[in-house]
């Protein structure tokens, strides 16, 4: 599904990703984890086709990302939820889960759906499913920040990517929500066999949810393997970091 | 937008076909669209809304546009011009500010602690800021005119009324609205308010409160323009005579020297606004 | 500019400052000295000030004294007594006719300024992105780059001519009546909206915009279901904002687009019916209240 080939990204002089050569198939779950600053949201960048590679390539289903321009080639491919930040607060809940048909849809036919919501039956199903069907007109801003994570997941099953991009989806969610959330996020992924990806800040979370998980310290990549064989050795080398500077501040 | 509160939809059932609920915003948006409708209702679209010979002028006026007077001796004339309206403004804001000053400590009520007298007191100062600022300039340099005849002063003043109760209100409100923190440091210092007003509210006022003055004067540089529309001189003055004339090549120098002053005051106070408020 | 517009619930006059406001608390004492550029603005404008002010009493019409002669009094308290109608046997603000007919012009005073915010409005909505900096960070070729300078330009052209001068000079090209004033008023809102709503656009939160777009859809898509939805609440405070602004501008345009209040306000003057003048003024200084709450009014309704 995924294909990194000595992919690299900088940001002026700071190494944001250094070289990284991975192969995500089609179906996995897979949790990103390392502290703040380690490169996992440039990672994720770069699997959603957002930004390029400086060297080396990145391939989403065979196509490199260069040759996929945003549009609705990349939106059938990947599917992003960010922080939950993707939703337009003035608008209605309808329509931000509709913003995933626009791929599709034309532009008068989006015009008119601002107006006389179009394919509702749809964007109903979808919030049924995640469990907010009742906010259809909703204002989106009047939500709970776990209502607008579920209402920006109908968006993603409304959108049917191949793959779903989550960038901390549980970080702005109190941790019994969290749970809930992830639970949903990962049956929706495992329904149509779609690829997950999601950075993690939560450890036991990122465990007890994904199948394999990609860690990564300053750019570089500390290790990549299946859940299960995942020791507290590995973890406390991926965050001994935080001991480093707790020693130095004493 | 349509969006709105709305009713629940029925669980997984059918959704109401295409039915979203106006209330809130839709209602705003309706609303609108029907005032405006209404407006252009009242215009009079059977007479001749252009001049015979209207877009004549118009192509003459634009043809000018490119062309404006730029001899010496002309360029003189409208620096002279640009140089009164710029005092004019000058003048006037200065003075308005020296107005709003008390008049907006007394509206903000932070002075006064007895509760009664504080809402006589700045009721009273809002309501008087509220005329001044409710009646046009030129309106007041009308008024001014008929009563001291044509003055420089006229203008000035003028300006300074409607501008002092502009400046006066928001002078209240940012008073109003500056943090508590340091004033209750003050106070459990044995500050009395007067003092409270001079070392915490002032101070902490000042950049918003110049940085609003600043925005106001490029305001007043247009306000002093057309103060030539009661016999006062300034870039108006000239504008209206070139007009009269039909130099309309006159006009669009004159109207170049405006734009100009009124970029560069706009530029300065953006300058000192980024480092006040930085 | 960096504090959010939405934030910025509508406080009149202020709103046109805050949308570039930092909170309060930017003052600390005893902070490092001032920079030059400051400094030097500083002396520049007390050099301003006290040069426009020698300018302006040395002027040969300015007679400073006359401002508290005996004769000025005199003149003054004649005038004040004019207004009041002293010695009328009906002064016109005691004529139920006269107030009917101040109603009519009220009325299409009012039309006029709809009108005229109308216009500025409808300019600034198709405009305004061509002069916002890009809210999606794609490339921009020079066709849009030109775009872009041209309707800046054209901003701020339209708003540093004062509505009176755009009046004066279109009443040579249509007649003079509720368009042609309404057109004057609408070309100078249209730099002022403009520049505030792209100063909007420009402050929007860029994350939802990009959500949408990585949802697959197109520019004028991302447009319909992003930046509008997000900006047009903070369109409406400023368009409302400017309605306020322009029915106190309406009287005075309407001395020279003959329509209206400030036609009426013109003749009355310039035949000394001081009386009529004092109706008319109180007309307008009602109509503005009235337009003031009915703005108030339509922003909570927006919320």
């Amino acid at each position: 599904m995924f294909e990194l080939v000595d992919a690299t990204k900088r940001y002026g002089p700071l190494v944001a990703l250094a070289p990284l050569s991975l192969t995500i198939t089609a179906g996995e779950r897979l949790a990103l984890m390392g502290p703040s600053g380690s490169g996992k949201t440039t990672l994720l960048h770069l699997l959603a086709g957002v930004i390029q590679p400086d060297e080396g390539r990145v391939a989403i289903a065979g196509r490199s990302t260069e040759t996929l321009r945003p549009g609705r080639d990349l939106a059938r491919l990947v599917g992003v939820m960010a922080q939950g930040f993707d939703l337009v607060p003035s608008l209605a809940v309808v329509h931000n889960v509709l913003a995933g048909r626009l791929g599709e849809w034309g532009i008068g036919r989006s015009l008119l759906s601002l107006v006389f919501p179009r394919e509702l039956p749809l964007a109903q199903a979808a919030l049924n499913r995640v469990g907010v069907g009742t906010k259809l007109y909703e204002r989106t801003a009047r939500l709970s920040g776990g209502e607008q994570q579920r209402v920006a997941l109908a968006r993603l099953l409304v959108q049917q990517p191949r793959a779903i991009l989550a960038d901390e989806p549980v970080s702005s969610v109190d941790p019994a929500r969290a749970e809930d959330l992830l639970t949903l996020l990962v049956e929706v992924a495992a329904e149509d066999g779609r690829t997950l990806i999601a950075s993690m800040h939560a450890v036991p979370l990122a465990l007890r949810y994904f199948s394999r998980v990609i860690a990564l310290r300053h750019g570089h990549l500390v290790f990549d393997r299946a859940t299960t064989a995942v020791t507290e050795a590995d973890l406390t080398a991926l965050y001994d970091l935080r001991q480093e500077e707790a020693r130095d501040v004493r | 937008m349509t969006s709105a509160k709305a009713s629940p939809a029925p669980l997984g059932g059918g959704p109401p076909a295409g039915h979203v609920p106006i209330r809130g915003r839709g209602l705003l948006t309706l609303l609108l669209l029907g005032a405006l409708t209404w407006s252009l209702t009242t215009v009079p679209w059977g007479e001749p809304l252009v001049h015979p010979g209207g877009l004549t002028v118009l192509g003459e006026m634009l043809v000018a546009a490119l062309h404006p007077t730029v001899s010496a001796e002309f360029l003189g004339i409208a620096l002279a011009a640009s140089w009164r309206t710029v005092a004019y403004a000058t003048a006037g804001v200065s003075l308005a500010i020296l107005l709003a000053f008390p008049a907006g400590v007394l509206a903000s009520g932070v002075l006064v602690r007895h509760p009664v007298l504080r809402a006589l007191t700045s009721g009273a100062s809002r309501a008087l800021l509220g005329v001044l600022r409710a009646i046009h300039e030129l309106v007041w340099a009308l008024l001014f005119v008929a009563a001291i005849g044509l003055s420089p002063f006229a203008a000035v003043l003028a300006l300074a009324l409607p501008y002092a109760g502009i400046l006066g209100r928001i002078l209240a409100e940012i008073l109003e609205d500056v943090p508590p923190g340091p004033l209750a440091a003050l106070r459990a210092a044995g500050a009395r308010e007067w003092q409270v007003l001079l070392y915490g509210r002032l101070p902490q006022a000042f950049p918003n409160m110049v940085s609003y003055a600043l925005y106001r004067y490029e305001c007043g540089i247009r306000s002093a323009t057309i103060m030539s529309f009661v016999g006062l001189g300034g870039l108006g003055y000239q504008i209206q005579i070139s007009l009269d004339d039909l130099r309309f090549r006159e006009v669009w120098t004159f109207v170049y020297c405006l734009v100009v002053l009124v970029v560069l005051v706009d530029l300065w106070s953006g300058v000192i606004r980024r480092r006040l408020l930085a | 500019m960096s504090a959010n517009p939405l934030k910025v619930e509508a406080r009149g006059d202020r709103l046109a400052l805050d949308a570039g406001r930092t909170p309060v608390a930017s003052s600390e004492p005893g902070l490092p000295q001032r920079s030059l550029a400051l400094r030097a603005s500083g002396w520049l404008l007390v050099a301003l000030v006290v040069a426009s002010w020698v300018f302006v009493v040395s002027e040969p019409s300015a007679h400073v004294g006359d401002l508290i002669s005996r004769e000025t009094l005199d003149h003054g308290r004649d005038f004040l007594q004019q207004l009041a109608g002293v010695g009328e046997a009906r002064p016109a603000y005691r004529d139920p006719g006269q107030w009917r007919q101040a109603a009519r012009l009220a009325y299409r005073t009012l039309a006029m300024s709809v009108l005229a915010i109308g216009f500025a409005t409808i300019g600034t909505l198709l405009t305004v992105m061509a002069g916002a900096r890009p809210v999606l960070d794609e490339g921009r070729p020079w066709p849009r780059t030109l775009l872009f300078g041209l309707t800046r330009a054209a901003w701020i052209f339209s708003r540093a001519v004062p509505e009176l001068v755009w009046a004066l000079l279109i009443i040579f090209v249509f007649s003079p009546g509720i368009l042609a004033g309404a057109l004057a008023l609408g070309l100078h809102n249209f730099g002022v909206l403009g520049r505030l709503c792209a100063e909007v656009v420009e402050n929007l939160d860029r994350r939802p915009i990009r959500a949408v777009r990585s949802a697959g859809a197109g520019r004028g898509q991302t447009l319909l279901y992003a930046v509008l939805p997000s900006a047009l609440p903070a369109f409406l405070t400023f368009v409302l904002y400017r309605w306020e602004v322009v029915i106190r501008t309406t009287i005075v345009v309407g001395f020279v687009s003959a329509a209206g209040l400030g036609r009426e306000f013109r003749l009355a003057l310039s035949f000394f019916h001081y009386s009529d003048v004092t109706l008319l003024v109180l007309v307008y200084v009602l109509l503005v209240f009235a337009v003031d709450a009915t703005s108030v009014g339509l922003r909570r309704l927006a919320r």
